[in-house]
């Protein structure tokens, strides 16, 4: 593959120009190599990780980082079916879900969309997630992170009902727990005996990459 | 000095007597429990289908006067616990048939947003944005077509709403009328987050065009808050999360700010005052509002890092501050001194020279009457001028 495509892709994604990115990367399709693929992949990740840096740094703001994920979406889309099985080994597995009585969804799928593209298996539980849910999801996925989404102090207790019954259930030590939303706070973590707290969606999935390699 | 006076000497930059306070009461559970009123177990309504049906029955006929019943006691608790000024709100639910799988009751307002209502495990009604009700240019221009009359309608009940509230409680309080969220969340809100962001970059002349129409929509709401005599308006747009602006500030300024110039122009013309909310970090968006020629800016959320010291020294005495009292913690479950140290704080870094309201920095069922009034008591305390 043509280090030149790989460089369109990347810098359309950082120009976010959505018509050369999907254009570079039907031209990798169109050649039908598994490993142009994963190059390609590999130079989507790059891309991406410039654009955490730049939203961190002040530079990009939350709606560039959301074009960002919607043109890596549209790529991958493209790439994925050609992708096989196994061959990009996963970071690891994340639940994710808004806690029961809150239906937002806007910060969870930004980083659902940010994380995926960072190489996590992601389960999106979805918004309304009642305990039981979330329980039942570490039993059954076994995975690296639980995230908690939570919009709203009204409904702020859920996470400790959570954790609670994680630990009810033997499975807390099991899981790393991580929760984001505009209700949370640092503090507010440590009290409910989450093991992070995540300001953005950038940050959260730094968060949980450091897990991935400890 | 009076409640009206002490709030308007505040908003001018002097100082009055004492450091003025504003509530923002709204949910009636916080107006019950001030009030003693029985508290409405909203949840059994909903999990009751006769009474359900009721329920929406009566939310479609009687809308204007629901809202007006739940603002008049929330200025009657206001007054209760003695805040200079409180908000009043007026906007319009429509109920629509609800996904089946969905508990609670669905409505679109009039800004073209979707919203489930449902009951907290307390029995409190919340109201949950899910969506916008278009996804799609032509989505958006059939809605704006349909929902005309109800735009017409919905005018003339901000006029009367406004009128009532200030005719029965102007002499005990002040009403501040706010417009609801502006034409910044309206834009975004009405097509979701990220079929906006698509937008901006594959179909700016749609993204215009939708913020002409929530322009003219605001201009007529603020309009109508005026002519029924109300002296200090609202407006209000998130434009922060947690750790920073939503948008660029220069794509906010190409989209939206020559209406933001408007709105205040259209306000001081008829000597009026214009309060602008706004939730998140929004520090590098702070001489903007002072160029849009906002008055003053409602909430410095504490939880987002914004500190009222450090928003003085950017902003000087160009924007009157209301707000920065944290409803995540202190006014929920603080002790009397964390809510006393707080509201000390927020006088000595904010409130010299005038140009200070002191309130909670926003408004949700939980927060907690008795914390309002160790908040009010200390203000009254610690904030008598000169300080």
């Amino acid at each position: 593959m043509s280090s030149s495509v790989l460089e369109r892709l990347k810098n359309s994604l950082l120009e976010l120009d959505m018509e050369t990115a999907v254009e570079a990367a039907n031209s990798i399709v169109e050649v039908d190599d598994s490993e142009a693929v994963k190059d390609a992949v590999g130079a989507v990740a790059d891309a991406l990780q410039i654009v955490g840096k730049r939203f961190q740094a002040g530079e990009w703001f939350l709606a560039e980082l959301v074009y960002a994920g919607e043109i890596v979406k549209s790529v991958m889309s493209l790439l994925s079916p050609l992708l096989e099985a196994g061959a990009m080994e996963s970071a690891g597995t994340v639940v994710v879900g808004t806690v029961a009585g809150d239906l937002h969804d806007l910060g969870k799928n930004i980083f659902i969309s940010y994380a995926r593209s960072a190489g996590f298996k992601i389960i999106d539980l979805g918004i309304d997630v009642p305990t039981r849910r979330f329980v039942d999801a570490v039993r059954e996925h076994k995975p690296l992170a639980l995230g908690m989404s939570c919009l709203l102090t009204t409904t702020d207790m859920e996470i400790g009902r959570v954790i609670e019954e994680l630990k009810g259930q033997n499975l807390r030590d099991k899981v790393k727990v991580i929760i984001g939303g505009a209700a949370l706070t640092k503090q507010f973590a440590k009290d409910a005996g989450a093991d992070a707290f995540a300001p953005d969606a950038v940050t959260g999935t730094d968060i949980i990459k450091k897990w991935s390699v400890s | 000095m009076d409640f009206k006076e002490r709030i308007l000497t505040a908003m001018n930059h002097e100082e009055p007597d004492r450091v003025p306070l504003m509530g923002l009461i709204a949910e009636p559970a916080t107006s019950n429990r001030i009030l003693g009123k029985q508290q409405v177990d909203f949840g059994s309504m909903l999990r009751n289908s006769e009474l359900w049906n009721d329920l929406k029955g009566i939310m479609s006929s009687s809308w204007p006067e629901l809202l007006y019943a739940n603002f008049a006691d929330a200025l009657e608790a206001a007054i209760k616990l003695c805040f200079d000024a409180n908000w009043a709100i007026y906007t319009r639910m429509q109920m629509v048939e609800a996904p089946k799988s969905r508990p609670g009751l669905f409505c679109h307002d009039m800004w073209g947003r979707a919203w489930e209502m449902r009951a907290d495990e307390h029995g409190n009604v919340v109201m949950n944005y899910v969506g916008g009700v278009c996804s799609t240019e032509e989505e958006w221009n059939a809605w704006a077509e349909r929902t005309k009359p109800l735009h017409d309608e919905h005018i003339k009940n901000v006029s009367e709403h406004h009128r009532k509230l200030a005719d029965n409680y102007g002499d005990r309080i002040l009403p501040i009328g706010y417009a609801g969220t502006g034409i910044f969340e309206n834009t975004w809100q009405s097509m979701g987050f990220e079929n906006f962001c698509r937008f901006v970059y594959q179909k700016p002349d749609f993204v215009k065009k939708v913020v002409a129409f929530q322009t003219d929509l605001y201009l007529r709401h603020l309009n109508a808050m005026m002519e029924s005599g109300i002296e200090v308006v609202m407006g209000g747009d998130d434009f922060g999360h947690k750790t920073g602006l939503l948008v660029r500030p220069e794509l906010i300024e190409k989209l939206f700010g020559d209406s933001y110039r408007r709105f205040s122009e259209y306000v001081h013309r008829q000597n009026k005052k214009l309060l602008w909310h706004s939730c998140g970090k929004i520090y590098a968006l702070l001489n903007k509002l002072v160029e849009w020629g906002f008055d003053g800016l409602v909430t410095l959320e504490p939880t987002a890092d914004m500190e009222l010291g450090e928003v003085r020294e950017q902003v000087g005495h160009k924007l009157v501050l209301v707000g920065n009292l944290d409803v995540s913690y202190l006014l929920v479950r603080g002790t009397k001194e964390e809510v006393e140290d707080a509201v000390r704080k927020a006088i000595k870094d904010a409130a010299r020279g005038g140009g200070y309201i002191l309130a909670q920095s926003h408004s949700h069922s939980l927060v907690d009457p008795m914390r309002l009034k160790w908040m009010i008591d200390a203000a009254h305390k610690y904030g008598k001028y000169p300080l």
